[in-house]
């Protein structure tokens, strides 16, 4: 039942922790600085290859780092397997789609 | 050692268990994960149409601080602090740092109120 078992999820786990931690810290620092950006300096951001990249390897890492949390939860809590199977399929569709939506949006924004 | 019947638990009965104030870290860090994932698609959601135009992207901004929204923002501001104090916790341990009971219990403590009052300042900041 375990996908991706063992010690390849525990360090996945722990080192995108430490990537989004990093990633949290610069949104505080910037937000405490009141250096938020406007629209401009946002879409600018977003549509250069550098933005649209950082954007989206962040959001994998969101997606990595949730869906081994949510399945040890899910493995932990919910016994009947249909239910159980139901509720992974659920959350990774949830993440894979909304992960697509996200390139497809950064997509977007890149001049052609 | 590789015995096949272990004694710890594969799976937890949270209602058969008690609840010292690290367990209580420990499902706040469940909990406020799960909420995480359920805000993704809104996450997504709110970053495509802050890039879509000007004024979608100041409507947004005001849409956030706006009545409805102000107490799911709380509560994620919740759930993000709760997370992370409690991951950084989780990680120190794992280092090494803090795994004795009375800094641990010290620790949790501190995960819980650090959460508690990033959730205040959330709230106030939303009301002003």
């Amino acid at each position: 039942m375990r996908v991706f078992s063992g010690q390849v999820p525990w360090l996945l786990q722990r080192l995108t922790a430490l990537f989004l931690i990093a990633a949290l810290l610069v949104i505080c620092v910037v937000i405490f600085l009141g250096l938020l950006p406007d629209y401009s300096s946002w879409k600018a951001f977003a549509k250069s290859g550098h933005g649209a990249t950082i954007i989206f390897v962040s959001y994998l890492a969101i997606c990595t780092h949730a869906w081994i949390g949510a399945r040890d939860v899910l493995l932990d809590y919910v016994k009947p397997i249909s239910l159980r199977l139901t509720l992974l399929v659920a959350i990774s569709l949830l993440l894979t789609a909304t992960a697509i939506r996200l390139l497809l949006i950064l997509g977007a924004q890149l001049p052609v | 050692m590789h015995r096949s019947a272990t004694n710890h638990p594969r799976f937890l009965n949270l209602l058969q268990m008690r609840h010292p104030v690290g367990a209580i870290v420990s499902i706040g860090h469940r909990v406020s994960g799960l909420l995480l994932i359920a805000a993704l698609p809104a996450l997504v959601a709110g970053l495509e149409w802050s890039l879509r135009s000007e004024a979608d992207y100041r409507q947004l901004s005001e849409m956030l601080l706006g009545p409805w929204a102000r107490g799911v923002f709380v509560l994620l501001i919740w759930a993000l602090a709760h997370h992370v104090a409690a991951g950084v916790r989780h990680l120190l341990m794992d280092a090494g740092v803090g795994s004795r009971l009375p800094q641990a219990r010290a620790s949790a403590r501190l995960a819980i109120v650090f959460a508690l009052l990033c959730a205040l300042a959330a709230a106030i900041g939303s009301l002003s």
